[in-house]
């Protein structure tokens, strides 16, 4: 397949013990019948989410690399750009701005990026935006408890 | 064909008079054990070897109801040909009952005129006797049968049964006449077997009557046979010569003691001249009226002037035909048909097609299917026999024509000399000036008329009327379609339909309506069908991309195994639409118009398709590739039906690198790729499709965008949103461009709406408050509404955000 040898370079290098997003990207699990398929868990570092980890789904079309992958996140997250059926809109994989030169490591560095800075001025969810801006402390707070409450487990190290 | 033209009575050439057969319902008795559910059944009508008509097919019954209305030309002694068989899909459709139906005795039964007459006809099959019943009503004919005795001989009633008539005419013929062989030699002439419509030179010019060769001619018809009596039957020769040229046998044609046409009378007036009454048409006539020549009919025109049709080449003229002008005719064709036959061994033997002639020519052979041909004024047309068409361009330079057409009614001649001159049907003046006027404002462009006209999309909008309107065919076609089951029945009756019956009048019926088609039906067919064959619903389209809701051929098309089928019947179906300038509900991309014009697509075409694909593929063209990694090669993937498959854009693609030396290679094979992968069958059938009705040559005036915007000048869009209803159509395209990042949406209307992450529905959060403006996040069709206070507000506020921030707020 076309896309097969970008695609197995770039796990290649997301696996390797060189890879700068080991500790924040990791447990990922590509299915050998389906390359364009990759899962793995989100480890952010920073409060308020630096309580639990994140499952997410990265999917990569046919036509990758001339067609952006999607993110989505399986695990539930309180976040103000991320809905509730864990749809995220990420600038980096935004039609308008792929590049095929893209590599996944950036995307997921731009996904950490947000998770730890929330973007209030394009929520996907206007409460929380609000919230986020207006009572930072209490949105600190909610957030924390829901991450205890639903988010997975963090990997021991 | 099948009736032998009277031998046995001198006067009387059978005259082809319409019957109006009702096809009320059968009883199919004998199914049982053959049909493990319950058939599909519709009738097969034909006439003497006449093309079948067919009913509509009634759905799982042995009881159909068709009620259908059949009006056909019949002689005394047709036979009606009635099939009753069992659509089905896959295997081809089988006759489950057969009858025959002579009319001769019924008339006879009846004094010559059928009027509500009911029949119930046995439907049989071979080897099994009696199948069922068959329902008939018969209306119309009036003829005078003491003209019409019964034939000497049984005839060919016995063949009859087999498969129509076609044995039968050539059985009948060899023994009563040469009427048929003379026929059907006239169609062979033409290509092939089947009864077509006569090639004629373009415009509404009447068949060309050159004076007579012979001023001896024997007045005959040319079609009927010797009617002397005296021409013993069986010595008539049914070879093809003998059936154009007609023996001077014929002396008894139309003479002196001839009874009258019915409803004819003859009155002497003061001075004891004769003169003739027609209680027809109400008119009187100082010469004596002879029979109209055998497939011959009388027609009045909606203003009353009378009009004749010949059935024989389906052409009309003013002038009453005479048997005299008939056989002048008949002359001029045989001394044509050596070169007929030229022609056609030209056309179907393809080796030979290269004759020096086309050699010489500069602009290659012609296409496939098309001839040259020379009008009775020396004027050369072309004849494209795909689909039965006649124009004066050629077709190699078609768009290109120097000439733009002439105004209505005008028509162009050569003198014997060869220089040309023109006619003037409207004032029947003639003049060598040409009615387009000479030198004209400004300078001439490519198209050879003056730059102004040249570009003007009503110019070549009229270049393509004029064609459709000079290949209009006489009468209208019929189709009968109900309203829930509409996709179906259109693609059954147009499928059905030869191509060029299409280019007839369209009258349109919806089943059990009363709606009388004067254009209206037929607008409201075109619409609702093209809303259901475009439908992505259907799988036979799809959207370009998700914020292009223009049409493509959908790569996954074939999940409907009969799609290619599909994809004939919409290219027909959208030339019917052109042809009669009906609107279509929505519109193709645009490379999909560039590729019915055959024009090159280039990677900028791709943009208005896949717009991800041409940033990428312009990026891959205007950065560096080497040292970022992209591990590109000469080959593709593309996934089909949950199926990721690899093409190899050359030969070993897979193992050849793209560098920044090869990748303009690269990005031409792609581009062409990205428009064929998966859909190049499709396209071909579309094409095909189209190309029956309406020569895709026709398109050539136009290029993509006006080809684009004929067929797309309605306002597909339909607009419920409740909150927007006040505002004009510029704002809403505005406020659905600033929600959903594209001014149109999908033939389902909102509900499918297409997110990036698949179907996404419009909807519209109740986010902020009163004082923020209204949001959108186009990857998600959603409208972050505030919760404003009133309605003015509302519009305020949405107002200044569609007008005034392009970009603001979306993502």
């Amino acid at each position: 397949m076309a896309a097969t040898r970008r695609l197995q370079k770039e796990l290649g290098d997301l696996l390797s013990e060189d890879s700068a997003l080991k500790k924040s990207f990791r447990d990922i699990i590509v299915d050998e019948s389906n390359i364009l398929l990759w899962r793995g868990l989100i480890v952010p570092h920073m409060p308020p989410y630096n309580k639990g980890a994140f499952k997410i789904e990265i999917s990569f079309p046919a036509e990758y690399p001339f067609k952006p992958p999607k993110v989505i996140f399986k695990t539930k997250i309180y976040h103000p750009n991320i809905d509730e059926k864990g749809q995220v809109c990420l600038p980096i994989i935004n039609p308008e701005n792929w590049k095929p030169a893209t590599k996944t490591d950036q995307v997921v560095n731009s996904l950490l990026a947000l998770i730890n800075d929330p973007e209030p001025e394009h929520p996907l969810r206007g409460d929380l935006a609000e919230e986020y801006t207006k009572d930072r402390k209490k949105f600190l707070r909610n957030a924390e408890e829901f991450t205890k409450k639903f988010s997975e487990k963090r990997p021991a190290d | 064909m099948g009736e032998a033209a009277g031998a046995s009575s001198p006067s009387s050439t059978p005259q082809l008079s319409q019957l109006i057969v009702t096809v009320s319902s059968a009883k199919l008795t004998g199914g049982g054990g053959l049909f493990t559910s319950k058939p599909d059944p519709y009738l097969e009508l034909s006439v003497d070897g006449q093309p079948p008509r067919k009913t509509d097919v009634a759905r799982k019954t042995t009881t159909p109801k068709w009620d259908e209305h059949f009006t056909v030309l019949v002689t005394p002694y047709s036979k009606l040909d009635l099939k009753v068989l069992s659509s089905n899909t896959v295997r081809t459709d089988s006759v489950m009952g057969h009858a025959v139906l002579d009319l001769h005795p019924l008339l006879q039964n009846q004094n010559g005129k059928f009027k509500n007459f009911t029949k119930s006809v046995d439907l049989r099959t071979e080897g099994r006797g009696k199948v069922g019943d068959l329902e008939l009503c018969l209306n119309g004919i009036e003829v005078d049968m003491r003209q019409y005795p019964k034939r000497p001989r049984n005839g060919p009633r016995a063949s009859n049964t087999a498969n129509g008539s076609a044995s039968a005419a050539s059985s009948s013929t060899a023994i009563h006449t040469n009427a048929s062989p003379s026929q059907r030699n006239n169609t062979s002439q033409q290509g092939d077997g089947n009864r077509r419509p006569a090639p004629r030179p373009p415009g509404r010019t009447p068949p060309p009557v050159p004076p007579p060769p012979n001023a001896n001619a024997t007045p005959q018809n040319r079609n009927s046979a010797p009617t002397s009596a005296a021409a013993p039957s069986t010595s008539a020769e049914v070879t093809p010569t003998t059936a154009t040229t007609p023996t001077a046998a014929a002396a008894a044609v139309p003479g002196a003691n001839e009874p009258l046409p019915p409803g004819w009378e003859m009155r002497t007036d003061q001075q004891g001249r004769p003169y003739y009454v027609d209680h027809n048409a109400r008119i009187t006539t100082w010469e004596k009226p002879q029979p109209l020549p055998r497939g011959w009919e009388r027609r009045t025109d909606q203003r009353g002037r009378v009009y004749y049709v010949d059935h024989n080449t389906r052409t009309t003229t003013w002038q009453r035909p005479s048997a005299e002008s008939l056989n002048n005719y008949a002359e001029w064709q045989s001394w044509r048909g050596g070169r007929n036959i030229n022609d056609f061994t030209q056309r179907f033997l393809y080796p030979q097609q290269q004759t020096a002639s086309q050699e010489a020519d500069p602009l290659g052979p012609l296409p496939d299917g098309w001839e040259k041909r020379v009008d009775t004024n020396n004027r050369v047309y072309f004849v494209n026999h795909r689909n039965r068409t006649t124009q004066w361009e050629d077709p190699r330079t078609q768009g290109l024509s120097k000439e733009d057409p002439l105004p209505d009614g005008w028509e162009m001649r050569y003198t014997a000399e060869g220089v040309r001159y023109f006619v003037d049907h409207n004032t029947r003046t003639t003049t060598f000036q040409d009615p387009r006027g000479g030198p004209s404002k400004g300078p001439k462009g490519a198209f050879g008329v003056p730059i102004q006209y040249e570009r003007s999309f009503r110019w070549k909008l009229g270049q393509f009327r004029y064609l459709c309107n000079s290949n209009a065919l006489p009468g209208h076609v019929k189709i009968q379609v109900s309203r829930d089951n509409l996709f179906e029945d259109s693609f059954a009756q147009i499928m059905r339909l030869q191509p060029f019956d299409l280019r007839r009048r369209l009258y349109i019926i919806f089943k059990g309506e009363e709606g009388l088609d004067y254009g209206g039906l037929a607008r409201e067919w075109f619409f609702h069908v093209s809303h259901d064959v475009l439908n992505p619903m259907y799988c036979l389209f799809e959207y370009a991309s998700n914020s292009n809701y223009c049409l493509q051929i959908n790569p996954a098309s074939s999940v409907n195994p009969d799609h290619l089928q599909y994809f004939k019947f919409i290219g027909r179906f959208i030339a019917m639409a052109l042809y009669h300038g009906k609107f279509i509900d929505s519109g193709f991309t645009l490379p999909f118009y560039k590729r019915m014009l055959s024009k090159k697509l280039t990677i900028k075409d791709l943009e208005t398709i896949d717009s991800e694909f041409y940033q990428s593929l312009l990026w891959v063209k205007e950065n560096n590739i080497e040292e970022c990694g992209l591990e590109l090669y000469f080959c593709a993937d593309f996934e089909i039906l949950g199926k990721v498959e690899q093409h190899d854009l050359k030969e070993g693609g897979s193992e050849i690198k793209v560098t920044e030396e090869n990748k303009e290679e690269y990005i031409n094979l792609m581009t062409n790729w990205r428009f064929t992968r998966g859909v190049e069958d499709q396209t071909k059938a579309f094409l095909d499709g189209f190309n029956e009705v309406v020569p895709l040559q026709w398109l050539q005036y136009f290029d993509e965008r006006e080809l684009e915007h004929y067929q797309r000048n309605n306002k597909q869009v339909v607009w419920f949103w409740k909150m927007v209803r006040e505002i004009d159509n510029e704002k809403r395209t505005r406020l659905l461009q600033f929600v959903t990042g594209t001014c149109r949406l999908p033939v389902g209307g909102f509900a499918e709406l297409m997110g990036s992450n698949g179907p996404q529905r419009f909807c519209i959060e109740r986010v902020g408050k009163e004082t923020w403006l209204p949001r959108s996040h186009t990857c998600f069709n959603r409208l972050d509404l505030p919760p404003y206070r009133s309605y003015d507000q509302l519009v305020e506020k949405l107002n200044y955000a569609i007008e005034e921030t392009e970009g603001f707020g979306q993502e």
